[in-house]
């Protein structure tokens, strides 16, 4: 498989992962953008891979988990392109979106627990490959994704 | 039931993702900036080797017992065979101007491995903390003027401090090493008459008011030594200053090698002779002229960059650790000349682009 193959099928759907995991297109772009560009200068390792798919998944994940300040959203932030790339969004569907309470909970979420959230209930993928995607035991995907549901539950209660 | 809630507002949110087309072509374009960057720098490290070399071949023509530069040595009989095995070869670039003890502003292992495939340059960074032999733990840079002392300070007494702390560090043999200093520096700028050199951006010295235009010009040796000083008020920092350093060094080697220097061994004898006093060299166990006879075997002159991996600054000093876990490894491929092992299983670190 070359890169322009991967990208022409795959884009879409990382893409797609990454909102759910930023909750914000803008991060989700740069998240993916970052990630795809090592990708790319990267290709031959990627590709020998034994699924690509899965690899390129961990490293955005690897990626958003170590998202802290000097790591890649400085190197975003600085990189003061314009961001014409970015539609906007500001039709009825985006402003019931804003309302939408359980997504702002979200984002209060440790991002470990919120990307095992993602990998379960929107990718609907089975815990071992979770724990793959994380790095870590299936006994940790379980424990995390239970504290997170409680803390959103907990959330349900004062509302 | 909170979990049919989530499921839910994962897919309510799906409209939000922005269409794939632009992002593709932003992809395309920053890792093609990336690629010319990585290529630069590699013109830059290939420069940089060069001067290590030119620096190797010094002892030549100032040995400890002093004499006059002897254009023989190059071209001359040697009774020892070349080198077998790895051989690293330690660069310190000091700052010596005035009587305060130096600090070593980069420190380099040029490593050449048995197979001789092609040079690696290790930057060692110079805020990393280290033990140091009969002092504190300190930067490593603090190694130089530690064990070259005040008055007035000794070149080869830090060199060889710098050396040991070095060899702890990483364990690995040191076949010899040199001093690079600004003085050696603007010597070798005015004997190949100047360094042409495209600035980026402008560059307000600090120390003299000179302003260095973002453009092409040639530099002599007091500006070429002005320009490298220069690091706050540069956007990276000493980042910048590595850059320029780059840059130039690209700029003397090109200058060296339009006058044919590199190549003819009686101008560079001359070369080295005039700047042989500036710097100062470590015997190490083998010859110098071992050394330079290296070079031709070499299958590719174009050094792979590498840094010792490690962490974040941490503390108001600005101390760096040695990375835990990939910093041993690395290590052990240095001491084992296994680098184009590693560099194959860590290909991301290559080059200080991160």
């Amino acid at each position: 498989m070359t890169y322009e193959e991967f990208a022409d099928t795959r884009l879409a759907p990382l893409l797609r992962y990454a909102v759910m995991l930023t909750g914000d297109p803008h991060q989700a772009q740069d998240l993916v953008q970052e990630t795809m560009v090592r990708v790319q200068l990267n290709w031959r390792r990627v590709a020998r891979a034994d699924s690509p798919e899965r690899y390129v998944r961990r490293m955005l994940t690897n990626q958003y988990v170590d998202w802290r300040r000097g790591s890649w959203v400085r190197r975003v932030l600085l990189r003061g392109e314009p961001d014409s790339t970015v539609p906007v969004t500001t039709d009825h569907a985006q402003s019931a979106v804003d309302r939408d309470e359980i997504w702002s909970w979200l984002s209060r979420l440790p991002r470990r627990q919120r990307a095992a959230l993602v990998l379960r209930y929107y990718e609907d993928l089975p815990d071992v490959e979770i724990a793959d995607i994380l790095g870590c035991a299936v006994g940790t995907v379980r424990s995390s994704i239970s504290r997170a549901l409680a803390t959103l539950r907990a959330e349900y209660v004062e509302a | 039931m909170i979990e049919d809630d989530l499921r839910a507002a994962f897919v309510r949110h799906e409209p939000l993702t922005p269409s794939t087309g632009p992002l593709r072509a932003a992809i395309d374009r920053l890792a093609r900036r990336r690629r010319q960057l990585r290529r630069r720098w590699q013109a830059g490290g290939t420069a940089l080797a060069v001067l290590g070399v030119l620096g190797i071949g010094v002892p030549l023509f100032t040995p400890e017992s002093a004499g006059p530069p002897q254009a023989a040595g190059l071209t001359g009989a040697s009774d020892r065979p070349v080198a077998a095995g790895a051989v690293n070869v330690l660069l310190v670039g000091i700052d010596n101007r005035g009587s305060v003890p130096p600090l070593a502003d980069s420190v380099l292992l040029l490593h050449i491995p048995s197979d001789r495939s092609r040079p690696y340059l290790v930057s060692l960074p110079r805020d990393l903390k280290v033990p140091i032999n009969g002092h504190d733990t300190d930067k490593l840079n603090a190694a130089f003027p530690l064990g070259a002392g005040h008055s007035p300070p000794d070149l080869t007494k830090g060199y060889e401090l710098t050396r040991q702390t070095v060899a702890t560090l990483t364990g690995v043999r040191i076949d010899t090493g040199v001093v690079l200093t600004y003085s050696a520096l603007r010597t070798l700028t005015n004997e190949v008459g100047g360094v042409p050199v495209c600035l980026p951006e402008r560059v307000q010295s600090a120390h003299t008011q000179r302003v260095f235009p973002a453009a092409c010009q040639r530099l002599d040796g007091a500006a070429a030594v002005d320009l490298l000083r220069q690091r706050y008020g540069l956007p990276d920092g000493s980042q910048g200053r590595d850059r320029n350093a780059r840059i130039f060094a690209a700029g003397l080697v090109r200058s060296a090698s339009d006058q044919g220097v590199l190549t003819n061994p009686v101008r560079l004898a001359k070369l080295l002779g005039a700047v042989g006093p500036d710097l100062a060299v470590s015997p190490g166990e083998a010859t110098m002229l071992d050394l330079m006879r290296l070079v031709p075997t070499l299958r590719s002159v174009d050094p792979v960059g590498l840094s010792l991996p490690v962490g974040e600054p941490t503390g108001s000093s600005h101390f760096v650790q040695a990375d835990p876990k990939l910093a041993p490894e690395f290590l052990a491929a240095l001491r084992e000349d296994r680098l184009g092992d590693w560099v194959a299983r860590h290909p991301g670190q290559v080059s200080p682009t991160r």
